[in-house]
């Protein structure tokens, strides 16, 4: 039962969002998007990872068009066709790639999108002092940008916003940057605002903050609202995960035969930076044995991109060790933890696993050219019949194996780089993200492949953001949160519930077994 | 509102920058008619002179051929710098370089053996040009230095360098007014093929061969590819970047020197302060017209050859040789674009977001 | 080594130091902006041949410097459609542009080989000014153009810096995304940017036909159109800088003739080397620099921006 106040008219939203949908090639990102905020309150826009809350904010902000559905400001339906549209109507949005330039001035960042035509330094700056200090951002308008922190950042972001005179500021995941302090002080500026009239939107999947700062939550699941206004002062975080989560009867599991044998893959104590040079890795813990794969759920953005760069030697750790098949990977080079047999099935197919220039061969012998050599010479023959394996192997379609392989379809980009991985019998393989943006079949290929491998008995790590896909593969679920390892979940008992509320919380869950 | 964008092609037209380099030379010579009828010449005269004069029998191709040796092999320095994204500018410089330091060790071995002095002034042009290109090269393994301006710079030091070495120490001293470097001596220089064209021929088409073969089919040549496709890929594979570029641009001002060296020993028979003739500078175009991969350097550096050696001979009809200038201007910016246009179409974009919608 | 050949090194100092000036002042702009243009010397050699053709022509020197510089700015137009338009690679297109100029100028000065200038921008006359010790003929006995470089210069350094259009401008050459998102247009932006520069680099070449040489040859440019990019790294794209850094290469080329009345045996030509051997130290200087502070080259130098790709 949703917790609605009393209906409202429409004078007293500011923003209403009616039955949106957006659609991209192969992907509904909204099929009922609803929303209505009220004038002078914060709101939450709540839901898992691919429950549409980004695309309904840029469909909110402009950057989007929307395929049907209607957007309302102030009771007055718009239409945007730009980002300035929005602006113009009062709708600003604090993305999470910040668009900030290093070299200019908190104030010339601040006034870039509307500013006089003659710049009076001493005047500008006091006007973005005078707007900073109504709500409590206090950054000083002359300092190059590139000095200030992350969280220093986003009050600019938000500052741009105000300059602009925004009503409806958007902002998502702002949170993901701060330190705890930091998000409080947030909830102050953001509640000074919303006093002056001002409405927020502030997406997130942590229920601890969300309670805190949001006067009421909408929750997104699959595309569609399924909860719309719900008043925080009444509703609990529990309530909050199941609407994110659903409670959808349990996935059927795929067989699985045999306990794990030894552990393969340990993680002690890491910790280690993010690319904002804020901390993504937390003194993790985990081990991964043989026989088994370890699934790792998440949010994204909680260093789940960071732990998959750490074990694969892309990202340099500072504390803490990486053991591999016993070894000391710690400070080992990709390579080298290659050859100690460590595969590694990175998020980024085009650009880190692939090189999108080169043919399909040359991918193909990637991990394995050294051994091709014939003297200087790496021989065309059996390059060419070690990629015709691989494409029989692991069945990729392609046309011609000596065309550049950017005209793949992902499907068969995937099948190809984790065919190329697991070809080589490794000990550990660590996937991330392997079958985002498949289509069905290339989705139970590809886990067939990483059970297959499983099966004999290797370790496998398996990032993903879909819960249901590692509620069905998994043999234990791990779920990631802030860094840390807050849960441990066995997938066979679990409820999908228990597991969605441990990666929205920020409190370690031991599972109710 | 309408407004025209460019929007990736999924698969770039076929035959796309050969096409594109046809389209480059029909526009050049279009422009070129209008150009020489602007000034009072008949332009299918010209134009039948300019063939003539540089493929027309077996002494015009010696002609063209011995101008595309140092456009080739100029060429190829900046092509395997720019396979793997690096801009090597200063190709002019390095082949001054490299006729500075073939000179060099024909002055102190101006009594060796031709064969024994002609190797050691290829050598020398070698280590010459690799010699200029350290300095960037170092800069840009190490600490990430624009290597576009480095090697720019450095162009100017080799060019004023060779000008001090000719009115300084290097002056001949049975020149008077008009500071010169000595001839090189018979033995120094190499020797001819067929007509004028000399030895320089076989070596340009050895180093392309070999730089084309080592690039597609060794395992260093893999790894400059990878590197060159994407970073992160050569991370993710063990690949040193900064190793890499280092010995990239090395070589790259190393084949730049021996080119110089072969012109020197080949065609200019003296060092002389134009004997980079604009070679270098030339040579980005040829590169860039090859898209940057050796196998096409050596028939858009015979284009050029042509049409420098063609520009030369209309200078008896009155035509200003410049006009061969602006024709590869023309080749250049006519085959840029033709190439653009086989990557990318254009639409008129009547739908009205403003950025790429992509999956979120 | 007296006080007169002193100052004589002074005022050639200046005279050549606004030469670079105006060319460096041109790239600098249009670097800001994010394109790099490497046809300036193209620019430059434009500038001087339609300078001099339209003085032989119009015998109006003023006329002359203008369509110089129309000159000038329509060639880098053609660079900005290319690379801002297109997309095309900046570094091919202005060698292009660099060749196109200077073959299109030896094209066009053909027949103006060896004439005598039809018109000329003499130095201004400044009256009791000029007899002031040293400031009065170092300062008030130049050109025109000179006056009218630093003129540029501090009209520059105060759009770039205090103005709306010039904010837009840094803008599009650091983030050319943030640029976008702010509501400028890019391509605008840019295009108008390199087309000032080439407007400023035909000025340059206006000045060696109107004022330094006055004649028109080929090769006229002589390099000088390198010295002018040397010019905006030494400076920092600062216009202030580039002023200073312009005077002190501005110097080397004036001492180089004069380094035998000063006594000096020291070769001219190892001289000219400077500004090119300092401008490599001072790059190098500012990459060891930016590992703790942004370094001052336009972020987005040299990139296309195409939205899709962001």
């Amino acid at each position: 039962m949703a917790n609605t106040s009393p209906p409202k008219s429409y004078e007293d939203f500011s923003v209403e969002l009616n039955a949106i949908q957006k659609s991209f090639p192969g992907v509904r990102a909204n099929s009922n998007g609803n929303l209505k905020i009220l004038k002078g309150t914060i709101h939450a826009l709540l839901g898992e990872n691919g429950a549409g809350k980004s695309t309904l904010m840029n469909v909110l902000a402009g950057v989007y068009r929307p395929d049907s559905g209607e957007i309302k400001v102030h009771g007055t339906a718009q239409i945007f066709r730009s980002p300035a549209d929005a602006l113009n109507a009062g709708i600003g949005m604090v993305h999470q790639e910040f668009r900030l330039i290093p070299s200019f001035s908190v104030a010339e960042n601040v006034i870039l999108s509307s500013s006089p035509p003659v710049l009076k330094a001493k005047e500008i700056n006091k006007q973005v002092a005078s707007l900073a200090d109504r709500y409590g951002l206090n950054v000083d308008p002359a300092q190059p940008l590139w000095q200030l922190s992350m969280g220093e950042r986003q009050k600019v972001e938000i500052l741009k916003v105000l300059w602009r005179n925004g009503q409806v500021l958007i902002l998502d995941e702002p949170t993901t940057v701060l330190t705890p302090a930091e998000v409080n002080e947030l909830g102050q500026i953001l509640r000074r605002m919303a006093n002056d009239g001002r409405s927020i939107i502030f997406i997130s999947h942590k229920l601890h903050e969300v309670s805190g700062i949001c006067d009421e939550a909408t929750v997104l699941r699959q595309g569609s609202t399924v909860a719309a206004s719900l008043d925080m002062k009444i509703t609990n975080q529990e309530d909050l995960a199941r609407h994110m989560v659903g409670s959808s009867p349990m996935v059927t599991q795929r067989p699985h035969k045999g306990n794990a044998g030894e552990p393969l893959l340990e993680i002690t104590n890491l910790t280690a930076l993010g690319a904002r040079g804020t901390t993504a890795l937390n003194a993790l813990n985990f081990v991964a044995c043989a026989g088994e794969i370890v699934g790792i759920a998440g949010v994204a953005g909680n260093g789940q991109r960071e732990l998959a760069d750490v074990i694969a030697g892309l990202r340099q750790a500072e504390s803490g060790s990486v053991v591999l098949n016993s070894v000391n990977a710690t400070n080992l080079s990709p390579q080298k933890r290659f050859e100690l047999g460590l595969a590694y099935i990175p998020e980024d197919r085009l650009g880190v696993g692939l090189a999108p220039r080169l043919s399909l061969i040359d991918n193909a012998i990637l991990r394995v050219y050294q051994q091709q050599r014939r003297g200087p010479f790496i021989a065309a023959k059996r390059a060419q019949t070690y990629s015709e394996n691989i494409i029989n192997q692991f069945e990729v379609r392609a046309g011609d194996p000596s065309g550049a392989i950017a005209s793949l379809s992902g499907g068969n980009l995937q099948r190809l780089l984790v065919g190329r991985e697991l070809d080589t019998k490794p000990t550990v393989v660590l996937a991330s993200q392997p079958t985002r943006g498949l289509d069905v079949k290339g989705v139970k290929a590809i886990q067939d492949l990483l059970i297959r491998q499983r099966d004999a008995g290797s370790a496998v790590v398996m990032v993903s953001e879909d819960l249901d896909e590692l509620l069905t593969i998994s043999d234990r679920l791990l779920v990631m949160e802030g860094g840390h390892v807050r849960g441990e979940f066995d997938p066979r008992t679990a409820s999908r519930e228990e597991v969605g509320l441990s990666m929205v919380s920020n409190s370690d869950l031991t599972p109710r077994s | 509102m309408k407004k025209p964008r460019l929007i990736l092609r999924e698969q770039p037209l076929a035959g796309g920058q050969p096409a594109a380099f046809g389209v480059g030379l029909l526009i050049a010579l279009i422009v070129g008619i209008l150009l020489l009828y602007g000034a009072g010449h008949e332009p299918f005269k010209v134009y039948s002179r300019m063939f003539d004069a540089s493929l027309g029998d077996a002494d015009a191709w010696a002609k063209t051929l011995n101008r595309a040796v140092p456009l080739g092999l100029a060429g190829l320095a900046v092509a395997i710098a720019g396979s793997m994204g690096l801009w090597n500018i200063g190709a002019e410089g390095q082949i001054m370089a490299g006729a500075i330091a073939a000179a060099w060790v024909a002055r102190i071995g101006e009594n060796l053996p031709g064969p024994i002095l002609i190797s050691g002034m290829l050598l020398a042009g070698v280590v010459g040009g690799g010699v200029l290109a350290l300095g960037p090269a170092l800069a840009k393994a190490k600490l990430g230095v624009n290597e576009i301006i480095t090697t720019l710079m450095l162009n100017e030091v080799a060019i004023r360098l060779v000008q001090w070495l000719i009115h300084g120490p290097w002056k001949d001293p049975d020149s008077f007014n008009f500071p010169l470097a000595p001839m090189l001596p018979d033995q120094g220089r190499l020797p001819f093929l067929f007509s004028r064209a000399h030895l320089g021929l076989i070596l340009a088409i050895l180093s392309i061969v070999i730089a084309a073969v080592a690039v597609r089919y060794t395992a260093w040549g893999y790894e400059l590819r990878i590197a060159g496709s994407s970073e992160s890929t050569a991370r993710y594979s063990g690949i040193s970047l900064s190793k890499k570029i280092l010995t990239v641009l090395l070589l790259s001002g190393a084949i730049a020197g021996f080119a110089g060296s072969i012109e020197l020993a080949g065609t200019a028979d003296r060092l002389t302060e134009t004997l980079s003739n604009g070679y270098g500078f030339a040579g980005i175009i040829v590169a860039a017209l090859a898209l940057m991969r050796p196998s096409g350097v050596a028939a858009v550096a015979l284009l050029f050859g042509a049409v420098q050696i063609g520009g030369q001979s209309i200078q008896t009809m009155g035509v200003s040789s410049s006009v061969s200038t602006i024709l590869q201007a023309f080749i250049l910016f006519g085959a840029i674009g033709a190439g653009v246009l086989s990557r990318y179409s254009i639409r008129l974009d009547n739908n009205s977001t403003t950025q790429q919608e992509s999956e979120s | 080594m007296n006080e007169a050949s002193l100052i004589g090194l002074f005022v050639a100092m200046v005279s050549f130091g606004a030469l670079l000036y105006l060319a460096a002042l041109g790239e600098l702009i249009a670097e800001k902006a994010g394109i790099l243009n490497l046809g300036v010397e193209g620019m430059m050699a434009i500038g001087a041949v339609t300078a001099f053709i339209a003085g032989a022509e119009l015998n109006n020197p003023w006329i002359a410097l203008l369509i110089a510089m129309i000159a000038g700015a329509i060639l880098a137009t053609v660079h900005g459609l290319f690379t801002v338009g297109l997309g095309a690679e900046q570094v091919v297109s202005g060698l292009a542009l660099t060749i196109l100029g200077l073959g299109l100028a030896a094209y066009l000065g053909k027949d103006y080989v060896g004439r005598t200038p039809g018109a000329e921008l003499v130095p201004v006359d400044w009256g009791a000014l000029s007899d002031l010790p040293w400031v009065g003929p170092i300062l008030f006995t130049q050109a025109p153009l000179v006056y009218i470089a630093i003129l540029f210069g501090v009209t520059a350094a105060f759009v770039l810096g205090k103005t709306r259009v010039g904010l837009a401008l840094r803008a599009a050459g650091e983030s050319a995304s943030s640029a976008d998102s702010a509501g400028h247009s890019v391509f605008k932006v840019r295009l108008a940017a390199v087309a000032v520069g080439g407007a400023l680099a035909g000025a340059s070449g206006a000045y060696l036909t109107l004022t330094l040489t006055p004649q028109w040859a080929e090769g006229l440019t002589a390099g000088r159109g390198w010295i002018a990019v040397a010019l905006v790294i030494f400076g920092a794209w600062r216009p202030g800088r580039v002023g200073l850094g312009a005077l002190l290469f501005g110097g080397t080329l004036a001492l180089k003739t004069r380094l035998q009345t000063f006594g000096v045996d020291f070769s001219p030509i190892i001289l000219s080397m400077l500004p090119y051997i300092l401008t490599l130290l001072i790059l190098v200087l500012i990459s060891i620099q930016a590992r703790k502070r942004p370094s001052p080259s336009p972020a987005g130098l040299g990139l296309a921006y195409r939205r899709e790709e962001r």
